[in-house]
């Protein structure tokens, strides 16, 4: 069962069925469509087609209350030809058209709003060009990573250049003349794509059976949501842009950064220019997989944000496919399982202690005061300025590169028998008790008995290959009571807490003579100035490269603290003050 | 190369030639021109003509009348005007050159080949 339309097709009354009718509406729209380029007498046309059209519909309608059905449409479309058939003079006229056009018109930029991702430039570059807007994108995208303007430039554009957004403005942009015949097709072809549309839809509504129109309330909450829908469109538009500039700025950094290292490592010169994290040296991964890691776990995320900078910009952009996100993906948690190798690698790689002594008696008679002194060395460093120090160098031993370290401690202490003797510890640390121990072992590090002189060396050195394991040497030197010291100036920054009876600060030990008895070393030759300073009244405060030194001294209370770079001493003396 | 399309061409360069020739000596409506046409395998479809028609009678080569008809609507009578027929006139010239020109050039080459 169809419902049937009266219409007047060419001056006849027809009875046509509900399909049909739209059949027809649909194949003269399209001749109208097609006709579209030959303005003239168009009208006059489309009236002499109906009246045809309205002339075989009467040859096959035997009765006056027949109906027309699809049936009879499909036959007129036979006999009159598909739409594209009408065109067919076209082709005669069409050299006069482009020389018509190029001589009338004169284009203008402007952005093109109906073929957009960003805002339109690209495309209206293309039209105004007259090339394909592929190209202009492709352009755009190597001018903004090649060279990193593209970004800029593009949003210059973007607010310069106006959106075509009349017709006039649209035919300008295109290049056709702003005709009022052109104008009128044009207006024509939107009115027309706007009324199927909205045909459209009705149609939709009519078959899945809704009310036939919305109630008020809900048209003003619709007006409502539109409004609000477009707020959050702008906003996120913008975040969107955010989003693609920064995740750029990121990927463009590290594509350059890896770039740089890379070189750095090729020419071997890596170490002197890059500091990398520690536990690329202990890895067993190669440098340049561990850099390609690092940039891939970086900037493959900048890469999704990237992406979906762009999605938010523009809901027609072309999604990634699924094979590239997942190698990318891919790509990433082997990166990130690479760099957890390593991480542990180099957690565990200090795991342990090791330790290694060495017990060297020294013949020194108790009588002779025993110099104790720190050496540097020429070849490797500045004896001059020779001092504790934290870090690790590289240096060359004999055409071999090794670490030079200087983290060396000093104490004295008590001998329990008659003899002096120096105990040297080594320590490191690695994956396991074997390897730390091992480490130790391999440390570097001599000192000599010359003339009375307690020769140290003021580093040690190890291998390269060991670094970052924790080395330290930690010397102790023990004296039988009564026998004396005297400390080189260069031993300052050498000496740890040194304990003496009048908590003199090592800072202020050296270049004085001291004798060890049973309370530890007691100074010979020290200023009262020195030793008072545990006895004046104030709050002293000390911070040099040894720690931070604090005493405090009130009504005969003292207070001491030191805060070394291992340990934290507190020392407090009581006085009974009645 | 579309063999239709080929012959499609051929047709419409002499359509223009044709429907005035139809018109040469007595004025028609519409179908009686497609009819014409029709019975002459000139045409395929209908649809071809009625662009044509209107824009030979824009340039002043056709012009039209009204005329009552018994079963149906007026009916749209087609006629030649003097330009009209002083350009037929020309076609007619131009054709029968060229027809010539091509049966000379298809004899000369049906000979060879024999």
């Amino acid at each position: 069962m169809n419902k049937t339309i009266n219409i007047n097709l060419g001056g006849i009354y027809f009875h046509i069925d509900e399909l049909a009718y739209e059949k027809l509406r649909r194949y003269l729209d399209a001749i109208n469509a097609s006709l579209s380029n030959d303005p003239y007498g168009k009208d006059e046309i489309i009236t002499d087609i109906e009246a045809r059209i309205s002339e075989l519909l009467s040859e096959k309608i035997k009765e006056e209350r027949q109906v027309i059905n699809e049936q009879h449409i499909d036959e007129i479309i036979k006999v009159m030809g598909q739409p594209e058939d009408y065109t067919f003079d076209e082709d005669l006229f069409n050299e006069t058209k482009t020389t018509y056009k190029a001589s009338h018109s004169s284009k203008k930029l402007f952005r093109d709003g109906d073929d957009k991702i960003l805002g339109g430039v690209s495309s209206g570059l293309g039209h105004y060009f007259g090339i394909d807007v592929i190209w202009i994108r492709i352009l755009w995208l190597v001018l903004a990573f090649g060279f990193g303007f593209g970004f800029l430039a593009y949003l210059i554009f973007w607010i310069l250049v106006p959106e075509a957004k009349t017709t006039a403005e649209k035919l300008q942009m295109k290049g056709e003349a702003v005709t009022l015949s052109n104008i009128e097709r044009k207006i024509k072809e939107e009115f027309n794509e706007l009324g199927d549309r909205i045909n459209e839809a009705g149609e939709k509504i009519k078959r899945t059976d809704f009310s036939r129109a919305k109630s008020g309330v809900e048209e003003i909450v619709d007006t409502l949501g539109k409004i609000l829908a477009t707020i959050f469109m702008v906003i996120g538009k913008f975040i969107g842009i955010l989003i693609i500039i920064i995740a750029t700025a990121v990927i463009f950094g590290t594509i350059a950064g890896g770039f740089s290292i890379g070189t750095f490592e090729m020419l071997g010169i890596g170490s002197e220019f890059a500091s990398y994290p520690p536990f690329f040296f202990k890895s067993t991964l190669p440098v340049w997989l561990l850099i390609i890691f690092i940039l891939t776990a970086i900037a493959v995320p900048f890469i999704f944000l990237f992406m979906l900078g762009i999605k938010i910009i523009s809901n027609s952009a072309k999604s990634m496919g699924r094979t590239f996100k997942l190698t990318l993906l891919g790509l990433w948690i082997v990166s990130i399982l690479g760099l957890i190798y390593s991480g542990i690698e180099y957690s565990t790689h200090t795991a342990y202690n090791g330790f290694h002594t060495i017990n060297q008696d020294l013949p020194h008679i108790i009588s002779d005061t025993l110099k104790i002194k720190m050496l540097g060395n020429d070849q490797y460093a500045d004896t001059k300025s020779l001092r504790k120090n934290y870090g690790f160098e590289v240096i060359v031993d004999n055409g071999v590169e090794k670490l030079y370290s200087t983290k060396i401690k000093i104490d004295f202490e008590k001998s329990d028998s008659d003899l002096a003797y120096v105990k040297i510890r080594k320590e490191a640390e690695g994956n396991s008790r074997k390897t730390a121990n091992e480490f130790a072992e391999k440390i570097e590090y001599k000192f000599n008995l010359v003339d009375g002189k307690l020769q140290l060396d003021g580093y040690f050195l190890s291998d390269l290959e060991n670094i970052y394991q924790s080395q330290e040497v930690e010397i102790t030197v023990f004296l039988p009571v009564n026998s004396l010291i005297y400390l080189d100036k260069s031993t300052k920054s050498y000496l740890n807490n040194v304990e003496n009876t009048d908590d003199i600060y090592d800072d202020d030990m050296v270049k004085h003579y001291f004798q060890m008895t049973d309370d530890g070393l007691k100074c010979l030759d020290c200023s009262e100035i020195i030793k008072n300073n545990s006895e004046d009244n104030h709050v002293n405060l000390k911070i040099d490269v040894n720690g931070i030194d604090i005493k405090v001294n009130e009504n005969g209370k003292t207070s001491k603290v030191k805060v070394g770079e291992h340990r934290i001493n507190h020392k407090k003396q009581w006085v009974l003050s009645i | 190369m579309n063999i239709e399309n080929t012959k499609a061409q051929m047709r419409k360069g002499v359509l223009e030639y044709c429907i005035l020739s139809v018109l040469q000596h007595e004025d028609a409506y519409t179908t009686e021109i497609l009819s014409q046409l029709k019975d002459a395998k000139m045409l395929v479809v209908e649809g071809t003509v009625y662009p044509l028609l209107t824009r030979l009678k824009n340039d002043g080569l056709l012009n039209y009348r009204w005329e009552e008809s018994t079963s149906g609507p007026p009916r749209k009578y087609y006629g030649l005007t003097e330009t009209g027929k002083i350009f037929l006139k020309e076609l007619d010239t131009t054709w029968n050159e060229l027809h010539q020109a091509v049966m000379l050039i298809t004899n000369k080459k049906s000979t060879k080949n024999e």
